[in-house]
């Protein structure tokens, strides 16, 4: 037996002992590939991102690697040291150090290699069964088809090579072996009972709240101040939850002895204590995971769920024409005919108004209102249009007064605070009167920022005096049912081909924006689901890896008198605990990122983030009824 | 009285194709109520074995085992697990405590199965505690004490609740001599003022000349039997008698290389 013979027997003969470490070796590998298959997606390459995009996607790969790196280290380490008892064995037999250093490297360039191999073709077969399910649930008709560039597999093959050898030598060369004595007891050592500091706790609990007051009274504009204090205060704010508050949580209840001392809590608080304290890091890892990819998905599936409603908001009317001058008004009507035929010949429902409107200038002492373009409308006009929409007109105008219409958008600022009097002047005839700003229920046009409602009577002689070119003429479409016909209105108005004739639709600010996004919430998506599965993983391992010393343990019970019910209570409530309190956690974070949200947004973010929540759960709950499943099997060979 | 009874316990290992080794061999027992028995004999001679069938931990190939009037191994898996933990004490020879608990959450851990009050508990864990000579330590953890203590501990959770039979594997296996008569003296006090029948399995002669019977195991059957007069130290010498016999067999000697 050679050494490379006996390093390679190591590895294949401890299969079992292997397996969990080569498993997350290779899942890190997978995350990686799938990452840089779509990154080096020839479509991907061809589309026109913009800089900031081409900058994004670079930065999420080296957060990934960075991450993957983190967890290969992490793995590497701990399996190391799990078998700190074999090494003092060897140590005994006389094994120098160099000696045990090179198996080591050997044994885990093995484990590099057939990870990364494995971790390829996992990462091909779930690339296409990503594309296929998004796609699917996108309702595009395959967003990118299935493409392996070699680029890809060699940047991960290199990568990742690099990252094994440089983890193991790391590992190599911090772990110690001070005396044999210690090694032989590795880590079965009775374990130190778990110590907090409650200065930490409160400080912990009070971050967190922090960052989520932060977060419920942020808006549109606020929100980039809080932004960055308010992820610091919560991150932190988690960790010493984690590693701190739950202690201390644990100890209060062991203080409450009728709870404590009753039926299976001792044994499950008392072993739980050990278990939080030995895993806050990953649970704090785990639950900052989840928490990234429940937000991420949850905002981007809200903005997408939202894009109806947004609009709705910022285009009002259905679909809208607009034409100035007097004299355009026969082929203005030419086009109109034109679309009302269109629509009919492909039976789809509508109902019209055509109005004239007038432009006319806003005069003020006020900068922001002085010199600003704006179109008048009768009162009788706007009734007309609004109930043509299915709105309501909640004001009168008599000829004392003006409405200055606002877009929904525009009302949040104070920006456009309004002056109490403005002058409205056309060419010939101009009027100075108050005004009072009301919710505008038409679109914006390309002639003027703001529309403005006056009554009847003054609007007639602002329109008996205007001027040729001050005339507007403005038809308004309402498609009931408008999302059905999306593609069809877009593809009529497209044929619209008046160079004086300008349409606007809510189909095309839809499909504008759908389009817009479709690849955002790709890739967002995409990321949270690799860091949701990852978050899974980095438990499944660690449940994996503690097994046995789990084992130790439930059989030492078993000897007391436990029985197989108990024990796996016992296990299940503990699993629970471990699983669903980041999970919870991730959740309450990613709740106050929708309440944030929400302040931004028109559309309620209600629904879409409880389905992303609801979707994530129960992939949550597979993951965890699966480990449950191996684990209660592991106790069962105990008995 | 007889509170544990065997007949004709059989233990076989290896499957009926290959070889069989009879670990024990038709072997009887009865022990009185609040008897120490030991158990003696060589490396090898089923005791361990005999230990594990009585605990109920293992099942004979054969025979039957009555405690308390109840033949424990027709029992179902569940009910055994509960009448282990109502009926038994356990004492190990690596203690078995959990070093997740402190020694004082060691010991009340029977109670709290069986739902005690905590009030009862406490009322119950502090005599015991005292004549074992542990009362101080009871809020530290297991890292934090001697062998010996730990042991002593386990014996306070073997008893707390007041069990039918406790069985004893190899007490003193893992301490010093100083270690062992505490924990050995302190055993045999605390069997004597409660009255609780004891089983103990044990290498040490001198742990050994505790007990009021000590039998001796050869090749899973009986080999020899012997009472402890009034001298402790006499009954030592009549134990390492029976085993320099027990060691000088060169009979014996050829099964084991067999």
């Amino acid at each position: 037996m050679t050494f490379k013979q006996f390093a390679f027997n190591n590895v294949k003969r401890n299969t079992r002992q292997y397996l969990s470490y080569f498993l997350s070796c290779m899942f890190a590998v997978t995350v990686f590939f799938m990452y840089a298959v779509v990154v080096f997606h020839p479509d991907i390459k061809g589309t026109e991102f913009r800089d900031i995009v081409q900058l994004a996607i670079i930065l999420s790969e080296i957060i990934i690697y960075g991450f993957s790196f983190l967890f290969v280290l992490f793995s590497t380490g701990a399996f190391i040291k799990s078998r700190k008892k074999e090494y003092g064995l060897l140590t005994t037999l006389g094994i120098s150090k160099s000696q045990l250093n090179r198996m080591l490297m050997l044994e885990n360039t093995i484990i590099g290699v057939a990870s990364i191999v494995s971790g390829l073709l996992l990462g091909a077969l779930l690339t296409k069964l990503f594309l296929m399910v998004f796609s699917q649930v996108l309702g595009i008709n395959q967003i990118l088809p299935f493409y392996l560039s070699l680029k890809a597999i060699g940047l991960t093959a290199v990568l990742f090579f690099i990252m094994f050898e440089l983890n193991s030598l790391a590992v190599v060369w911090t772990l110690r072996t001070n005396s044999i004595m210690e090694v032989f007891r590795g880590s079965r050592g009775p374990k130190k009972a778990p110590k907090f500091s409650s200065f930490l706790s409160i400080l912990g609990v009070c971050f967190v709240g922090i960052g989520y007051y932060l977060a419920y009274v942020s808006d549109v504009y606020t929100i980039f101040i809080y932004m960055i204090p308010i992820l610091l205060f919560v991150v932190l704010g988690t960790y010493l939850l984690f590693t701190q508050f739950s202690i201390a949580f644990i100890q209060l209840l062991k203080r409450k002895k009728g709870l404590y001392f009753k039926n299976l809590n001792l044994l499950t608080v008392a072993d739980l204590a050990y278990k939080l304290k030995d895993n806050a890091a990953i649970l704090f890892m785990v639950t900052t995971l989840s928490a990234v990819a429940l937000t991420a998905s949850g905002v981007l599936f809200s903005l997408f769920h939202g894009v109806e409603a947004e609009a709705e908001r910022f285009v009002p009317q259905d679909v809208s024409l607009i034409s100035k001058g007097e004299n355009n008004l026969e082929a203005f009507q030419k086009e109109v005919a034109f679309i009302e035929n269109s629509f009919k010949k492909k039976d789809i429902a509508f109902a019209q108004k055509q109005v004239q409107s007038v432009q006319t200038k806003l005069g003020s002492g006020n900068d922001y209102w002085n010199d600003v373009h704006v179109q008048i409308y009768a009162y009788s006009d706007y009734q007309a249009i609004s109930r043509l929409h299915g709105k309501n007109v909640p004001f009168h105008v008599n000829s004392e007064e003006a409405i200055v219409l606002f877009p929904e958008y525009a009302r949040q600022t104070n920006r456009w605070a309004l002056p109490s009097e403005l002058t409205i002047a056309a060419k010939n005839k101009s009027v100075r009167l108050p005004v009072e700003p009301a919710m505008s229920n038409l679109n914006s046009t390309i002639y003027s920022s703001f529309n403005i409602v006056v009554s009847d009577q003054l609007f007639e002689q602002f329109r008996q005096t205007a001027a040729e070119s001050e005339i507007i003429n403005a038809y308004s479409m309402n498609i009931p049912n408008w999302t059905s016909y999306i593609p069809e209105t877009e593809q009529i108005l497209s044929n619209i081909d008046s160079e004086e004739v300008y349409p606007d639709s809510q189909a095309d600010y839809y499909l504008k924006m759908k389009d817009g996004m479709a690849y955002l919430f790709f890739f967002g998506i995409f990321i949270s689901v690799l860091f949701f599965l990852a978050a899974g993983s980095i438990l499944y391992f660690r449940m994996y890896r503690d097994i046995d010393n789990d084992l130790h343990h439930y059989h030492s019970l078993y000897r007391i008198g436990l029985t197989d019910q108990e024990m796996r209570k016992i296990a299940t409530r503990q699993l629970v605990f471990l699983f669903f309190i980041p999970f919870l956690v991730a959740v309450v974070h990613a709740a106050f990122a929708f309440k944030a949200l929400q302040n931004m947004i028109a559309a309620s973010v209600l629904v879409p983030s409880m389905i992303i929540i609801l979707f994530f759960f129960v992939v949550h709950l597979i993951n965890f009824f699966f480990i449950r499943n191996v684990y209660t099997a592991k106790l069962k060979k105990v008995m | 009285m007889n509170v544990l009874v065997a007949e004709n316990l059989s233990k076989v290992y290896g499957s009926k194709r290959g070889v069989q080794h009879k670990a024990l061999n038709q072997f009887k027992l009865a022990v009185e109520k609040g008897e120490f028995l030991g158990i003696m004999g060589p490396s090898g001679s089923g005791k361990t074995t005999l230990l594990n069938i009585l605990a109920t931990i293992d099942r004979p190939t054969a025979g039957n085992v009555v405690i308390n009037g109840k033949n424990v191994h027709s029992l179902s898996k569940n009910k055994l697990s509960k009448f282990r933990r109502e009926e038994m004490g356990f004492i190990f020879q690596d203690y078995n405590l959990l070093d997740t608990l402190t020694i004082g959450e060691n010991i009340l851990l029977p109670l709290t199965l069986l739902g005690e009050k905590v009030k009862e508990m406490e009322k119950k864990m502090v005599p015991i505690t005292k004549q074992l000579g542990i009362d101080t330590i009871i809020n530290k953890r297991t890292y934090e004490v001697s062998g010996g203590q730990m042991q002593r501990a386990a014996i306070a959770r073997a008893i707390i609740h007041d069990p039918t039979v406790i069985f004893a594997d190899e007490p003193t296996g893992n301490l010093d001599s100083k270690s062992s008569l505490k924990v050995m003296e302190a055993f045999s006090t605390l069997n004597k003022i409660r009255q609780t029948t004891t089983v103990m399995v044990t290498h040490d002669p001198f742990a050994a000349s505790f007990s009021e019977r000590v039998i001796f195991i050869k090749d899973g059957k009986l080999f020899n039997e012997i009472h402890r007069g009034e001298n402790r130290q006499t009954f030592f010498q009549d134990i390492l008698n029976v085993l320099s016999l027990l060691g000088g067999n060169t009979d014996d000697l050829q099964t084991i290389r067999f």
